[in-house]
C-alpha cells in the first residue's frame, strides 16, 4: 500500500520507537501488570474470547544497551479464555487476581493469573444486581492488604465489595438512576465518577452520598501521563487516532487547543482493506518512559510508540 | 493398533544463550533440532541439528536413543533436513562420518547448495579460531553431502516400497521446506521452521489440506506476538539513516544470500524516496556468490524478485554498487554489505576495524553469531577486543542487534493447523509449562490433541488407518437379496473371504475365493445320537418327533418326509431303533457345519424328552 510506505517514511521523523502488534482479538482494555506486563482482553459475542498477559518486548524494557537486544516481540505469558465480552479488567495490585466486567449476564468475573503455568483462570463471581441485560458494570479497585471493589452501573448502584470475604463494606445509598461511564480510585477512601452526561465527581467511602459534581467537567477517554503533565484524548469524529495535549499550558481560557502530536498509525497500517477506518479502541501510557504509549484499535492492531516532542527540535 | 511414535532428541532450550543476560536476549536463535519419527513400521529421522550455545558433546543430539536399537543404517529408512541453518543441519557430518550413518538423507536443492557452505565455515571456526578437537574434517563434509538426495518442491518422492516424502514451501529462508511423511494411509507433516507472511524476497509457507495423523510444528515463537515486519524495516532504516545523515559509516556483515537480498530491496526502496545521497556498496565476493545461487533457486524466491531478477542482475540497483577496498578508507558517509556475516574473518573484518574507533559509525548485526566470533563478542558487550597480535581494539562505534529472521508466531501455527487440518498436533521446541495456554486453545479451535513432548520423551499416537477392501458385486447382490436395506447405525454381519493379492484387498463370496484360488471345498457334517425311551415303532417316533417340534420351533421349516425322517431346514433327524434295546429308540440328528448353531440348539431340545403322546 502507497500510503503506508509513505507514512512509514514520515514516521522515522515523528517517532523514536515504533512497533505494531497484530492480536487474535481487538481489545477495549489494556491494564498493566507491574511494569513489564500489560493485560489484553476480547470483546466480542458469541465466540470465545482470550484474556492475554503480554510481556513488552525486551527492548522497551531495559534502560541502557537497547541496541543489543533484538527482541521486538510481546511475548504471552498467559492466557485464559472468556465465554462473554470483556469491556473492563482490572488488576488488583499485589496479587495474582484480574476483576473482568462484560456481558452477556452482569456479574463481574475474578481471575487467578497461575504462577507455575501459563494458564488464567477463571475462580469465582461477583453479583451485581442489576437487572438491565446491555448494560454492564464500570470497575475500579481500592487497593490495600484486603482490596475492595468499586462497581456500578449507576450511580445508584455503586458499591463497594470486599474481594476475599463479598462483603459489601460501601453503598453510594443515593437514588440516582444516571448511567456510570467509568471510575477511577484516588486513595484509600477516594474515588471519581463520571457519568455519560459528563457530571463528575468526587466520593470519599467514609461519608454518605456525593460530594463535588460538577456538570459537563469529564469525558471518558482522558488520560493522564504519570510523570508528565501531557494529558491525552480521543476526540470525537477523530476516532482512528490517538492526540497528546499539553495542559501545563492551558490557562482554562483556550479556545480551540492544538494537540501536541496526532498518531494515525491504525489508520495506515490498517491491512484489512475495508471500507471503514479501524477505530482506537483504549490507550495507556508506559509507567516509567515519559513519552511512550500503547494503543488498541478495532481491528485488533496494538501499537507501542515513542513520540518525538518537535518542539524540542526547533 | 498401528502407532506413530515421535521423539525428540534435541530440543531448544528456551532462553538459554552464552550471552550474559544482562547484556543481550539472543535465547530463542539457539538451540537444535532432531526428532525421530516412528511409522508404519519406517523410521525418519527429521533434521540433523547442532546446537551452537555449547562447545562439547551437548552441542550433538542423543544419538545413544537411536544407536542402542542396533545399526543405525539397518534402523533408520531416512533423514530428512528441513533449511540450511545450522541449528537444522549442523551435526548432520558428525552423525554420517563419525556416528556412522550410511542411508539416504533428503532435503531440496537450495539446502544442498548452500549446507557445505556453512557448515564449512563453521567447522573453520570451531577448529581454526576456538581450537575444538574431535569435529568433523572438511573431508567428512563432502563425504556427507554425497549421500543426499535432493528433492523438488510438491513431488512425491519414493523413499522406498511403502516411505514416500513430499517436500512444500516453508518461507522462512532459500529452500526451507516442509515435510510429509507418509506410509500407506498414515502421514506426518514436519514443518521445520516455517514463517506465514511474505517479506521482500521469500513468499509464505503454504501447505494443503492433507489431513495428516499429526502435524509437527516448530514452537519457539509460539508464545510470542511478532511486531510487524514494517517495524522492523522503519528500525533498520532509522538507525541507517541517523547514522549517514551524522556523517558516520554503516557496516553490514551478511552472509551471501537471503537477509542481505532483503535489506538491498529495502534500502534501494527507500533511498529512492527519501532521494538519498550517501552511497551503499556491496563487496564483490558477495554479488558473485548470490547472483550464482539466486539464478539456480529463482523458483524458490517471491513474484517480485522473480520479475525483478528476469529483468536484470540480482544486484544492479540504481543505488547500490560494488565494493572496492580502498573506499573504507574515503571520508563521508556510507553503508557497506560485506561477508561473512560474523565478523570472524575476511572483508567485513577488515572493514570493522577501520571504522570501530568512531562513536559516529554503527555496525548492524542482522543474526546470530557463534560463540569465538567477534560478531559474538561485541553482541555480548564487549568494548575491548583482543586482535591478532594481543592487539586491542576499542570499540567505539555504535553496535545494533537485529533480528530479521522470520518464524512463525501463536497467529502463524494456528494459520498452518487450519490449512493442513491434522488429527493431531505436536509441538517441538517448547517448554510445556509455558504453552498451556497455547496447547488449550489449539485443541478447542481444532478439535485435536495436542502434545508437546519434552527432550527425549516419546509420545505415541494410536491411528486407525482405513484399510480399503473391494467387495465382489456377487456378494453384495446376495445380501440386498435377503431383502434388509443397509443401515449406518446397525452392524450387518457378513461372511466372505477375504484375497490379499498385489497390495490388494479383496472380498469375495465362499464359492469364488474356491473358483479363485482351484480349491475343491469340503463339506462338514456333524451326527448326533439322542436316546429316547420309546416303545412303539421307530416311524411313530419319528411322528412324534415331528408334532413336537413342529409346535415349538414355529420360526423354522419342519417337515415329515415320506421316508420317516425329519427335517428342519436342511438338518435331518432319523428315528431307528436301538440294536440291542427295543424299547430304546436312537436319533440321529445331522447337519452341516454351516447349521451348526441350528444344530446345537435341536439336539440339546431333543435331549429333553419328548412330550407324552395323548
Amino acid at each position: 500500500m502507497e500510503s503506508a510506505e509513505d507514512w512509514l517514511v514520515e514516521s522515522l521523523r515523528l517517532y523514536q520507537d515504533f512497533h505494531a502488534f497484530n492480536l487474535s482479538g481487538a481489545t477495549q482494555v489494556l491494564e498493566w501488570m507491574g511494569d513489564k506486563g500489560i493485560l489484553v482482553a476480547g470483546y466480542e459475542s458469541l465466540k470465545k474470547n482470550e484474556i492475554l498477559h503480554l510481556i513488552l518486548p525486551l527492548r522497551l524494557s531495559v534502560k541502557e544497551n537497547q541496541g543489543l537486544f533484538p527482541e521486538r516481540d510481546f511475548k504471552v505469558r498467559h492466557g485464559g479464555f472468556s465465554d462473554r465480552s470483556v469491556f473492563a479488567l482490572k488488576h488488583v495490585p499485589d496479587t495474582r487476581l484480574l476483576v473482568t466486567s462484560g456481558l452477556p449476564g452482569c456479574y463481574l468475573q475474578v481471575w487467578q493469573v497461575a504462577e507455575d503455568t501459563d494458564v488464567i483462570k477463571a475462580v469465582s463471581t461477583i453479583d451485581v444486581h442489576e437487572t438491565e441485560g446491555s448494560l454492564w458494570s464500570k470497575v475500579a479497585i481500592f487497593s490495600s492488604a484486603a482490596p475492595g471493589v468499586l462497581h456500578g452501573v449507576r450511580l445508584s448502584s455503586l458499591k463497594v465489595v470486599d474481594l476475599e470475604s463479598q462483603k459489601t463494606t460501601y453503598t453510594s445509598g443515593v437514588g440516582d438512576s444516571e448511567l456510570l461511564s467509568s471510575l477511577q480510585v484516588l486513595d484509600a477512601d477516594t474515588f471519581a465518577f463520571c457519568c455519560t452526561s459528563g457530571r463528575l465527581g468526587l466520593v470519599d467511602t467514609r461519608q454518605k452520598g456525593l460530594q463535588g459534581a460538577q456538570e459537563g467537567a469529564c469525558s471518558p477517554v482522558i488520560s493522564l501521563a504519570p510523570a508528565v503533565k501531557v494529558a491525552h484524548r480521543k476526540a470525537p469524529g477523530f476516532d482512528g487516532m490517538v492526540q497528546v495535549y499539553d495542559v501545563t499550558s492551558w490557562d482554562g481560557m483556550q479556545g480551540r487547543v492544538d494537540p501536541l502530536f496526532t498518531h494515525r498509525g491504525h489508520i495506515f497500517l490498517d491491512d484489512n482493506g475495508a471500507d471503514t477506518a479501524p477505530l482506537v479502541t483504549t490507550h495507556t501510557w508506559h509507567p516509567d518512559k515519559p513519552r511512550t504509549l500503547l494503543s488498541a484499535a478495532s481491528d485488533a492492531s496494538l501499537h507501542v510508540w515513542d513520540w518525538v516532542d518537535l518542539r524540542a527540535s526547533c | 493398533m498401528p502407532e506413530i511414535r515421535v521423539t525428540p532428541l534435541g530440543a531448544a532450550e528456551a532462553g538459554s544463550t552464552s550471552h550474559p543476560p544482562s547484556c543481550s536476549g539472543a535465547g530463542q536463535d539457539v538451540g537444535r533440532s532432531c526428532i525421530l519419527v516412528s511409522i508404519g513400521g519406517k523410521n525418519v529421522m527429521l533434521d540433523c541439528g547442532m546446537h551452537m550455545g555449547f562447545s562439547d558433546d551437548r552441542r550433538f543430539p542423543d544419538f545413544s536413543y537411536i544407536t542402542r536399537n542396533g545399526r543405525l543404517t539397518d534402523f533408520l529408512d531416512c533423514v530428512i533436513i528441513s533449511h540450511f541453518h545450522l541449528d537444522h543441519c549442523g551435526a548432520l557430518p558428525y552423525f554420517s562420518e563419525m556416528v556412522g550413518y550410511d542411508g539416504p538423507i533428503y532435503m531440496t536443492q537450495p539446502t544442498q547448495a548452500i549446507c557445505p557452505i556453512l557448515l564449512e565455515d563453521y567447522r573453520k571456526i570451531a577448529v581454526d579460531k576456538k581450537g575444538e578437537a574431535n569435529f568433523f574434517t572438511s573431508q567428512m563434509i563432502k563425504d556427507c553431502m554425497k549421500k543426499v538426495v535432493a528433492v523438488h518442491l510438491h513431488q512425491t518422492v519414493q523413499v522406498d516400497d511403502e516411505l514416500e516424502i513430499k517436500a512444500y514451501y516453508a518461507g522462512h529462508v532459500l529452500g526451507a521446506a516442509m515435510f510429509q511423511i507418509k506410509v500407506g494411509s498414515e502421514s506426518v507433516v514436519y514443518t521445520g521452521d516455517y514463517n506465514m507472511t511474505p517479506d521482500r524476497h521469500l513468499g509464505a509457507a503454504w501447505i494443503d489440506k492433507c489431513r495428516p495423523n499429526l502435524l509437527i510444528t516448530e514452537s519457539t515463537y509460539a508464545t510470542t506476538i511478532r511486531d510487524s515486519k514494517r517495524c522492523r524495516e522503519r528500525d533498520f532504516l532509522k538507525k541507517v539513516h541517523e547514522t549517514v545523515e551524522r556523517g558516520g559509516k554503516v557496516l553490514i556483515p551478511v552472509f551471501a544470500l537471503g537477509r542481505a537480498q532483503e535489506l538491498c530491496i529495502l534500502l534501494e526502496t527507500f533511498w529512492e524516496r527519501m532521494d538519498l545521497k550517501a552511497p551503499i556498496y556491496f563487496s564483490t565476493g558477495l554479488t558473485e556468490k548470490a547472483n550464482h545461487y539466486y539464478k539456480l533457486f529463482i523458483p524458490w524466491t517471491n513474484q517480485k524478485i522473480r520479475k525483478t531478477f528476469v529483468q536484470r542482475n540480482m544486484f544492479e540497483f540504481k543505488h547500490i554498487k560494488a565494493f572496492d577496498r580502498a573506499f573504507a578508507d574515503s571520508p563521508g558517509p556510507m553503508v557497506v554489505f560485506a561477508t561473512p556475516g560474523m565478523l570472524h574473518a575476511g572483508q567485513s573484518l577488515q572493514i570493522f576495524r577501520k571504522w570501530a574507533g568512531s562513536e559516529r559509525n554503527m555496525v548492524i548485526m542482522p543474526g546470530y553469531c557463534v560463540q569465538g566470533t567477534v560478531g559474538h563478542k561485541i553482541l555480548s558487550g564487549q568494548r575491548k577486543l583482543e586482535m591478532e597480535g594481543r592487539q586491542v581494539l576499542e570499540v567505539k562505534m555504535q553496535v545494533e542487534y537485529m533480528s530479521f529472521s522470520a518464524h512463525a508466531d501463536a497467529k502463524g501455527i494456528m494459520q498452518l493447523v487450519g490449512q493442513a487440518e491434522p488429527e493431531n498436533v505436536l509441538l517441538v521446541h517448547g517448554e510445556a509449562k509455558k504453552m498451556e495456554f497455547l496447547k488449550q486453545k489449539i485443541e478447542q479451535e481444532f478439535r485435536v490433541s495436542c502434545y508437546m513432548p519434552a527432550n527425549g520423551e516419546t509420545v505415541t499416537l494410536s491411528t486407525s488407518p482405513s484399510i480399503p477392501v473391494g467387495i465382489s458385486l456377487g456378494l453384495l447382490k446376495r445380501e440386498m437379496a435377503q431383502g434388509l436395506l443397509p443401515d449406518a447405525k446397525k452392524p450387518r454381519l457378513l461372511h466372505g473371504t477375504l484375497i490379499m493379492k498385489d497390495s490388494n484387498f479383496r472380498l469375495v463370496s465362499s464359492e469364488q475365493a474356491l473358483k479363485e484360488l482351484g480349491l475343491s471345498e469340503h463339506q462338514l457334517r456333524f451326527t448326533c445320537r439322542v436316546h429316547l425311551h420309546d416303545t412303539r415303532k421307530e416311524q411313530e417316533t419319528a411322528l412324534r418327533v415331528y408334532s413336537h417340534l413342529k409346535s415349538v420351533l414355529k420360526d423354522h421349516c419342519v417337515q415329515h418326509l415320506p421316508d420317516g425322517s425329519v427335517t428342519v431346514e436342511s438338518i435331518l433327524i432319523q428315528a431307528a431303533a436301538h440294536s440291542e434295546d427295543p424299547s430304546t429308540k436312537v436319533l440321529l440328528v445331522s447337519w452341516t457345519y454351516q447349521d451348526e448353531e441350528l444344530g446345537s440348539y435341536l439336539t440339546s431340545l431333543l435331549k429333553k424328552g419328548l412330550p407324552q403322546a395323548s
